[in-house]
């Protein structure tokens, strides 16, 4: 249910030197991305929720609702949507916060189809997340911030949101308690959580829709580290699926937003008549959601904003010490 | 108007981390009274110009402060604050009180203690004289606001920033002679242009330092001085003020012309003098480009020249006005509500002839002080003439 | 530079959008925190008006020596900028590094946080960034 009419993407340009961040703070190991993608001191995921939202709106018919999708609010206890539906400047806008897991932008996407059923005003997903690690915790490495957002309706699409699956199962691979600032982690099932849960949901889309897993012209995952989109290999995605559409090695984990950007980088490369394979899983759950490109997609060339403009490391040490030493 | 100068008193202008607020206050005016040959018990009121105690010294009622530890009580204390231009209105309000005919003899005084607190602290205690909650809430400070009219300036009349140094130059020359100024060495073009930048364009030589200082006069009526004509016989002869736009964004060059060249033109009539009889002028300048500025203000060149006389000798010790013999406030440093008493103390010193000799313009019979605050809020003149036998 | 509570609630919600207050009497634009006086004509009769948030960078300084609610950010660019609609605004203007922009450069707002008050409420205003789309290129050169 629902098309997906209009779409936009915001990555900061800023991209920290992760090996000597590594060295700093005496991790041992290879850089497993080249550069973090870091929001600066003025930043945050409403303000690059903003940014996507308003790339993704131009021109276009006003949104009845705004669904937002975020690990790392500004504020605890009030609606990022709300006030992102007041710095749009849509006052009548349902708005909605969804979240959870990192691959909660697909529930968004599903709750906006549902939203815009019956000739229902569309619906703008937004999903954008500024992670930011605390030493020693190899979880946060890849910590980085950006924003994907979706305009999604009834009718008049150029994508069709066409049948899902999903996995949960109870693990602690990430987790937090309540408000505690720093995530939690179990090393030695995270990767095989990712990897197994994954499966399972792409073992119950290709199930429904008959489609082999093989047979989607590229998938959109959540990337919180390489050796997770490798995992994701043993669950039948190819490598070449994976190609046009990842970006951990490159700038980073950027959270809940993984999921929306790898679909944008997917949606821009995408022909008439492709199916596009959206994966988003963590913290014990998977969603496959099968989207079928139907017209050429307003390109919004996403890609290019992946590289981004280097900065030190005593500027990194600056805006992230500031980020922790005050709430944020 | 005639209000006589009966004594003047100033403390030199550096960090002072062994002197407190009061210690400046006091020093300063005990300097004024010992040069007036008063006692604290004829002071018949008291102006004490000050900016940012509050916020630099966590201290408020610097007036009544003042009163006690100068010794004033009972008589009348209020502290003054118009930003920048606070000293020259708390001197306004001085002359003011001796022609109202209420009071004969008054004490005028500015002190600022500015660095007890790290720079960033400071500069937004400075910015607070500016519209901190939108303006300057937009990451404007004072040095940026006033960069951005030197580059009006610049663009306007096609200028270079070698040709704003000279500006710099001059003042640092008498700077280095002030044995009161807070910087005091000299420096050339070339050395201004390679110093470390503060807000585009403009460069750590051309923004004064922040500093700590004292400055005050006692002041009193006409016969009272002219009975005593042992002391020597320098008058205030004008005072006016004006305000001008609150906002960095509202104001022109054509208002910051206005700001000091409307109040000039009532202070030369009011004082009986011209542009062309003035020997002395001391300008504010907290930040370079407002020499130029002023000098084109108060009539000493077109508008656009103003920064010719700092290369070609006009504004130097023996050109047509000897502008800012002191150092200005680049050397002096802008403690921000002594300035526009500094100035004043500075400029009656040249009309006494008591300056340093490598600092003293010789003859000086007429002099003016332009102080200014705000973005483009305040601004302030003041003649003075030494009058002797009966003029 | 803090607020109190009391002050943050008067001074009502953040400044999420971008706005002018054009005065009544005389039809003068300006900078939306004039909200009681206008400086062209003296009326009192105000009201706001939003702006659409393109304009053209008329005048800039670089800013190496920022206040408290700035640090880390140095060094910044804080522009005059006049907006399509004819009034004058002061915003930094950044993604960008200072010697990329120039007088001329069109810039258009967007939201950024300005700074975190000491009530733990985060102020969001407007920043602006480079129009990329509409800057002029310089045309050949004349002569």
């Amino acid at each position: 249910m629902g098309e997906i009419i209009r779409y936009g993407a915001y990555l900061p340009r800023y991209r920290a030197p992760l090996g000597e961040i590594q060295r700093f703070y005496g991790r041992p190991g290879r850089p497993r991305a080249k550069a973090l993608c870091t929001p600066a001191l003025d930043e945050d995921p409403l303000t690059m929720a903003y940014e996507a939202a308003a790339a993704a709106l131009e021109g276009a018919e006003a949104p009845g609702a705004l669904i937002a999708v975020s690990q790392s609010p500004p504020f605890g206890l009030r609606k990022l949507s709300a006030t992102l539906a007041r710095a749009l400047g849509l006052p009548e806008v349902v708005p909605l916060d969804v979240g959870g897991h990192p691959g909660a932008a697909l529930d968004a996407l599903a709750l906006a189809g549902a939203l815009t059923a019956g000739g229902s005003p569309p619906a703008l997903v937004v999903a954008s997340d500024h992670l930011v690690s605390h030493d020693e915790r190899v979880a946060d490495t890849l910590s980085a911030g950006g924003a994907a957002a979706f305009l999604v309706g009834g009718s008049g699409g150029f994508a069709r949101l066409g049948p899902s699956a999903r996995a949960s199962r109870e693990v602690y691979d990430v987790w937090r308690l309540g408000t505690e600032p720093e995530p939690r982690y179990r090393l030695e099932v995270l990767f095989d959580a990712y990897g197994s849960t994954s499966a399972e949901a792409l073992a119950a889309l290709e199930a429904a829709t008959e489609r082999p897993t093989s047979a989607y012209a590229a998938v959109c995952a959540s990337q919180p580290h390489p050796q997770a989109l490798r995992a994701l290999g043993r669950a039948g995605v190819g490598a070449e699926q994976l190609e046009g559409t990842s970006f951990v090695g490159e700038i980073g984990n950027l959270g809940a937003a993984s999921v929306g950007l790898a679909l944008a980088l997917g949606l821009d490369r995408a022909s008439p008549g492709d199916h596009l394979l959206a994966l988003g899983y963590g913290a014990g759950e998977a969603i496959a959601q099968d989207v079928e490109v139907t017209a050429e997609p307003p390109a919004i060339a996403a890609a290019a904003q992946i590289a981004g403009e280097a900065i030190d490391l005593s500027t990194y040490y600056r805006w992230t010490r500031g980020r922790q030493a005050e709430p944020h | 108007m005639r209000v006589g100068v009966l004594g003047i008193g100033k403390t030199p202008h550096k960090i002072q981390h062994g002197k407190s607020l009061r210690d400046l206050v006091v020093e300063a005016g005990r300097g004024a009274l010992a040069d007036a040959g008063v006692e604290p018990a004829d002071i018949q009121a008291l102006y004490v110009g000050n900016v940012g105690s509050v916020g630099f010294n966590y201290e408020n009622s610097t007036g009544l402060m003042s009163a006690h530890h100068l010794g004033v009580v009972p008589a009348g204390a209020v502290r003054v604050e118009a930003a920048c231009g606070t000293g020259a209105w708390a001197l306004h309000l001085g002359c003011v009180a001796i022609l109202s005919g209420l009071y004969d003899t008054v004490m005028v005084l500015g002190a600022e203690k500015m660095n007890d607190l790290a720079t960033v602290e400071g500069t937004s205690i400075i910015a607070q004289a500016a519209d901190s909650k939108e303006e300057y809430f937009s990451g404007l400070t004072f040095p940026s606001g006033v960069a951005l009219t030197a580059r009006k300036y610049m663009q306007t009349y096609n200028l270079t920033e070698e040709d704003l140094a000279h500006t710099s130059v001059k003042n640092h020359h008498y700077g280095a002679r002030n044995p009161y100024a807070h910087l005091r060495f000299e420096c050339t073009v070339e050395e201004v242009m390679r110093s470390a930048k503060v807000a585009d364009p403009l460069k750590l030589y051309e923004v004064c330092p922040m500093t700590d200082a004292g400055s005050a006069l006692v002041l009193c009526r006409e016969e009272i001085l002219r009975d005593q004509p042992d002391k020597p016989q320098v008058y205030v002869t004008a005072t006016q003020m004006a305000t001008g736009t609150w906002y960095a964004a509202s104001d022109t060059l054509a208002d910051a012309h206005a700001l000091l060249a409307a109040p000039a033109q009532r202070a030369y009539e009011m004082a009986g003098v011209s542009a062309d009889d003035i020997d002395v002028a001391e300008i504010y300048n907290s930040f370079a480009i407002q020499e130029p500025l002023g000098v084109e203000a108060l009539g000493f060149a077109e508008q656009g020249e103003g920064w010719k006389g700092a290369a070609d000798g006009s504004t130097w010790i023996d050109g047509k006005v000897a502008v800012n013999l002191s150092g200005g406030l680049l050397c002096k440093g802008h403690p921000l509500g002594a300035t526009g008493s500094t100035q004043a103390v500075d400029v009656v010193e040249q009309l006494r002839g008591t300056a340093p000799p490598d600092m003293q313009r010789p003859d000086a019979e007429v002099g003016i002080s332009a102080c200014r605050g705000g973005p483009g809020a305040v601004g302030a003149i003041h003649v003075y003439q030494r009058l002797e036998g009966g003029e | 530079m803090t607020v109190s509570a009391i002050e943050f609630s008067r001074l009502g919600p953040p400044k999420l959008r971008l706005y002018a207050m054009r005065c009544g009497a005389c039809g003068t634009l300006q900078p939306w925190w004039e909200h009681h006086h206008c400086y062209a004509c003296g009326g009192s009769d105000l009201s706001e008006e939003e702006l659409a948030g393109g304009g053209v960078l008329t005048n800039y300084t670089v800013v190496y020596y920022p206040p408290r609610d700035f640090l880390g950010q140095e060094p910044y660019v804080v522009g005059h900028i006049t907006m399509d609609e004819g009034v004058l605004m002061p915003a930094p203007v950044v993604g960008v590094a200072p010697d990329d922009v120039e007088v001329g450069t069109r810039v258009r707002s967007t939201l950024r946080r300005m700074k975190l008050g000491h009530e733990g409420d985060i102020y969001y205003s407007q920043k602006f960034v480079v129009d990329d789309e509409r800057t002029p290129t310089p045309g050949p050169a004349e002569g």
